[in-house]
């Protein structure tokens, strides 16, 4: 029979529509035609509104219109790979295959349809090492790693279409340019390649869609405009008095928020941190011992059994209550979820209304979130939230510019995956949007660093990671390519240590530096457990159930999470209204004590204003500067004026920061007069100062570690081996000394000041916020006591120190911290 | 260079800057935990590692010539490991052995010289178990007390956690005298420091730039 015209198979997917109960949406009819006539693009819709479908079904229509004859179609012999469906969670890739499977075992689709992540069993990976399957669902990661197979190129042979699930969650991340590299391999080899991606709401689709496409096409970006009705509340605590002006916990609005719970069937709780959630569980289970068997805990560093186990719980209804951390913000389709309980602060406005799309995850049903002050400005921030949701003002994602490590890391998986040619691999990552404008000397750079280790290790021949055939760039070496295909990837977590019972089952992951503070005997809470530290073998925390109460739970570490420009820009808008009288809405009205006490024992600074507060209390001298741009910026601004006015006098600081401003505190007064005079909020000799006060910080140091070992400088051992890697081990602090000192044109070095500059402190931002103070007005105030905007730095626990007195003058200072009595140790702080 | 002298059981030693402690009575110093060609492994296992060890050299130097000690005692985890053996390791040092003709070197084997090996014979030093006994003091790796004399010690890495006004704290490397066992800080340049918990009666001294301080 002859192939029919693409659109000739549309009948049949409309029919499966109909027989659902359901009627397509415009926008999907507009993918399926535009994926049918060799485009490519983007579609943005919210949760829930069947993006997964718009991509999925073009590629089917297009294989049932080659393949009119259905008596011929037989699962015997499934066509080979045709679609890649990249989905970054591997929790996903489940769920992403029941929903794919669906339509095709309704119409009789012999595809073969399987998945391949961290989670994927030996047996299905061997059996795909001989032969992949019709549609394959895989992480960046996994990709990648199929890229380093020598037959990499066949194996893509009859590859279609690349699907990019929840693009919007990669697009402007390392795993995104991780996936830019990988796609321009796929187009290398099959040209006219199609890639859809899928993304939710994002203040730049246009460059979101760029950067999936790169820079040989242009494709199409397709807006659902499927209304999705959202309703943001916040629990108002009954008495503000109270109410603490800072903190993270927030369990004192816990019978609110049971009673909310108990109102649903099913709600998800979202926290800000994997330790937050473990106390909530905690608190809601001490509460309501007889929710115990209805109610869980879902964070990353838990056993992937127990979170499948949690998961299937969900979409069964099965459970009353989840709480959870950014786990489970995507995509996953839990429909009996009713009710979204956020705690804390939500940081940005897209994930306020990620989270939300939690619930009603069906078309047209209605999202509702609930907020929960965790602290009193909280509740200031879930009005700005909502007013920039509806004033429509989502984040835009800042792309990243070449980074070289991703390259580093790509270079090799080549080299590894049949090799390659300088000019061909140059002028194929050229076409990414992340690399368009990569420099010869930058690849130059690359192609040396993986062959020879640089300039540094010229007389070193011990080094050898690629090596150079010809004119053909490999790897030979059967270590280093088991070595590289462990270490693919760009997440970079601290170094974890299982923790197992001493009989049976395993928990999760712990921080080593968490299990470095305890002794045995000790208690914590995991994995809603708590449970008593036995000891420490072979990387395996030991642990036996306890009973009792205790306040201490493992941190882990990961970048606090700083308020996006949009929503700092409407809490400054909240707090201008505030200073004229104006308080709109029951948050606001909540808050309207606290701030009127601020403006009472200091002020609330105009829109133009830089407001400083001076104080000093038995800790020492505190500066507290009120720019409200958010911890990022702060982070900056504070080692910037440190340095500034370390440079008027040799002085020490102690540095704190939140979204609301910052804390420079010293021992001796800081001559903040002076310094002002001198230039403090000049935007001159930027270029000179912001480098210098980084690397007086840690913040150049600390970035360096991801940039470490997405560039292969550091290992972090075998997944699952009891083989430690410990004489392979360094801290990056002291890899970051060693290049600066014996490699300082290492590019990698420069990488990880410029991601510092650009990314976390947003110089654009930085250098907005200095011109608004050099212009506007400047206020001292001298306090007498902490006041409502500084409580919060002034219990911050996490604090920097940096320094511009000579060494030996600030230890004759200072007093040698000795073992502390056995009860004090390790306290949480609350 | 600042040092300080401190007396122990009866013998007055002096903590060098340079993370090394000098006997005057038996013109002989003591380094712990060089780590040479650390950073040699991390390169044969395919991670581009710069070579740091130039400012080992150059500070024994600086403490040979300032003390002008006849011997040399290393308290072990002197090589990383067995892929430390790099030739590019095994040639730097021997030519920096070569300019050092009448200094006497004396290993006392640690946990990493095990697996390591004794070094190359060109840099002609002399490899013991620990314990190493020169009374009053029992030299060796591992920081245990011990019946026949009072330990001289490596291992640890040791810095101290030191916190001031302002809530100002820093962590440095430091020498740590206990009743029983002192340990020194770790003399190689590609090391770090692990946060030591000191009790109440211990006597510590911290590297602070080129000072040896007490805290």
């Amino acid at each position: 029979m002859a192939k029919q015209k693409p659109e000739g198979s549309l009948p049949v997917i409309l029919d499966w529509f109909k027989r659902r109960g359901r009627t397509p949406f415009p926008f999907q009819h507009e993918t399926w035609s535009a994926y049918l006539a060799g485009e490519s693009g983007l579609v943005h819709a919210s949760t829930g509104t069947g993006k997964t479908y718009a991509a999925w079904l073009g590629p089917l229509l297009e294989w049932i219109a080659e393949n009119p004859d259905e008596s011929r179609w037989t699962s015997l012999n499934p066509p080979p790979l045709r679609v890649l469906w990249i989905t970054p969670l591997r929790a996903l890739a489940a769920d992403t295959e029941d929903a794919l499977r669906a339509p095709l075992n309704d119409l009789g689709i012999p595809w073969e349809l399987e998945s391949r992540t961290g989670d994927t069993s030996a047996t299905i990976r061997n059996k795909q090492r001989k032969r992949l399957p019709t549609a394959l669902i895989t992480t960046p990661e996994s990709l990648s790693l199929l890229l380093t197979r020598a037959d990499a190129a066949d194996l893509f042979r009859d590859l279609r279409a690349v699907i990019v699930d929840e693009w919007h969650e990669l697009a402007a991340s390392k795993r995104g340019v991780q996936t830019e590299l990988a796609l321009a391999r796929l187009r290398h080899w099959r040209p006219g390649l199609r890639t859809w991606g899928l993304s939710a709401t994002l203040g730049n689709l246009e460059t979101a869609l760029a950067i999936l496409l790169g820079t040989n096409q242009s494709g199409r970006l397709i807006q659902a405009n499927v209304p999705k009705p959202l309703k943001v509340e916040s629990i108002i605590p009954p008495t503000m008095e109270r109410f603490p002006w800072a903190g993270h916990l927030g369990t004192k609005l816990l019978p609110e928020v049971i009673q909310r719970i108990d109102s649903g069937n099913t709600a998800l709780v979202f926290t800000n941190t994997r330790a937050q959630a473990e106390l909530w569980y905690q608190a809601l289970l001490e509460a309501r011992p007889d929710w115990a068997g209805i109610i869980a805990l879902h964070h990353s560093s838990l056993e992937r059994a127990t979170r499948d186990w949690v998961e299937q719980g969900l979409r069964d209804g099965r459970l009353h209550c989840v709480v959870c951390t950014s786990s489970l913000d995507l995509g996953v389709d839990f429909t009996p979820v009713d009710s979204v309980i956020q705690v804390g602060s939500p940081k940005g406005v897209a994930r306020l209304l990620q989270r939300a799309g939690r619930s009603g995850h069906q078309p047209g049903a209605e999202s509702k979130i609930t907020c929960v002050p965790t602290h009193a400005f909280e509740l200031i921030e879930v009005a700005a939230a909502r007013d920039a949701i509806r004033a429509g003002n989502i984040e835009s994602r800042l792309p990243f510019e070449r980074p070289l490590d991703v390259l580093v890391q790509h270079a090799v998986t080549v080299a590894l995956g049949g090799g390659f040619r300088s000019d061909e691999l140059r002028a194929e990552v050229r076409t990414t949007y992340a690399y368009r404008d990569l420099l010869d000397d930058e690849w130059a750079w690359v192609l040396d660093f993986i062959t020879r280790g640089g300039e540094a290790l010229r007389n070193y021949p011990e080094y050898a990671r690629v090596a150079v055939q010809g004119d053909k760039y490999i790897v030979t070496d059967t270590q280093i390519a088991r070595r590289h295909r462990m270490s693919i990837g760009t997440i970079v977590s601290d170094a974890s240590l299982r923790v197992q019972y001493l009989k049976g089952g395993s928990l999760g992951h712990v921080e080593e530096s968490f299990v470095a503070r305890l002794r045995p005997g000790d208690k914590f809470i995991f994995a809603g457990k708590i449970v008593e530290f036995v000891r420490l073998r072979e990387m395996v925390v030991w642990v036996r159930r306890a009973t009792g109460k205790t306040g201490i739970v493992p941190r882990w570490g990961g970048s606090r999470m700083s308020f996006s420009t949009e929503l700092a820009a409407a809490v400054r808008t909240r707090l201008d209204q505030a200073r004229l009288g104006l308080f709109e809405g029951s948050e606001m009205q909540a808050v309207q004590p606290i701030l009127e006490l601020q403006a009472r024992w200091s002020k609330i600074p105009a829109p133009d204003e830089l407001l400083i507060e001076r104080a000093k209390t038995r800790d020492g001298y505190h500066l507290f500067f009120y720019p409200f741009e958010g911890r990022l910026v702060h982070e900056g601004l504070a080692a910037l004026f440190a340095y500034r006015i370390g440079q008027l006098v040799p002085i020490s600081f102690n540095l704190a920061v939140s979204d609301y401003g910052f804390e420079l505190l010293s021992p001796d007064p800081a001559p903040l007069e002076d310094a002002i005079e001198a230039g403090l909020f000049s935007t001159q000799h930027l270029l000179h100062d912001i480098p210098a006060s980084l690397n007086a910080s840690e913040m150049s140091r600390r970035q360096f570690r991801e940039i470490a070992r997405i560039a292969g400088l550091v290992f972090q051992g075998y997944p699952g081996s009891h083989k430690t890697t410990k004489q392979l081990q360094a801290s990056s602090g002291l890899l970051y000394d060693v290049f600066a000192r014996y490699d300082p044109g290492n590019l990698l070095l420069g990488q990880s000041q410029r991601e510092v500059i650009e990314r976390q402190l947003e110089r654009s931002r930085l250098g907005h916020a200095l011109e608004r103070f050099s212009t506007g007005i400047v206020t001292m105030i001298d306090v007498p006591r902490v006041t409502p905007f500084a409580f919060p730095l002034w219990v911050e626990g996490f604090r920097d120190t940096i320094s511009f007195e000579k060494l030996s003058d600030r230890v004759k200072k200072m007093q040698l911290q000795l073992e502390r009595a056995a009860d004090t140790k390790t306290r949480t702080r609350k | 260079m600042s040092d300080l002298q401190i007396d122990l059981h009866n013998e007055s030693l002096i903590l060098l800057p340079e993370r090394a402690i000098y006997w005057p009575r038996l013109n002989t110093l003591f380094v712990a935990d060089a780590h040479w060609g650390k950073a040699a492994a991390f390169r044969a296992a395919a991670m581009a590692i710069p070579e740091s060890s130039e400012d080992d050299r150059a500070r024994l130097d600086q403490i040979i010539a300032r003390t002008n000690a006849r011997q040399l005692i290393l308290l072990g985890d002197l090589l990383h490991t067995k892929a430390s053996r790099a030739q590019s390791t095994i040639e730097t040092f021997s030519a920096w052995r070569a300019t050092h003709p009448n200094l006497e070197i004396v290993l006392v084997r640690g946990n990493h010289d095990e697996r390591a090996g004794d070094p190359p014979s060109e840099w002609r030093m002399t490899c013991v178990d620990a314990p190493h006994l020169i009374a009053p003091f029992a030299l060796q790796h591992h920081p245990t007390p011990s019946p026949e004399g009072y330990t001289l010690a490596g291992h640890l890495h040791p810095g101290a956690v030191l916190n001031g006004a302002g809530r100002q704290t820093i962590k440095l490397p430091c020498f740590w005298f206990g009743a029983h066992v002192a340990v020194l800080p770790a003399f190689g340049s590609f090391t770090g420091t692990a946060a030591i918990r000191p009790r109440l009666g211990d006597r510590v001294f911290v590297v602070a730039g080129d000072e040896v301080i007490g805290v």
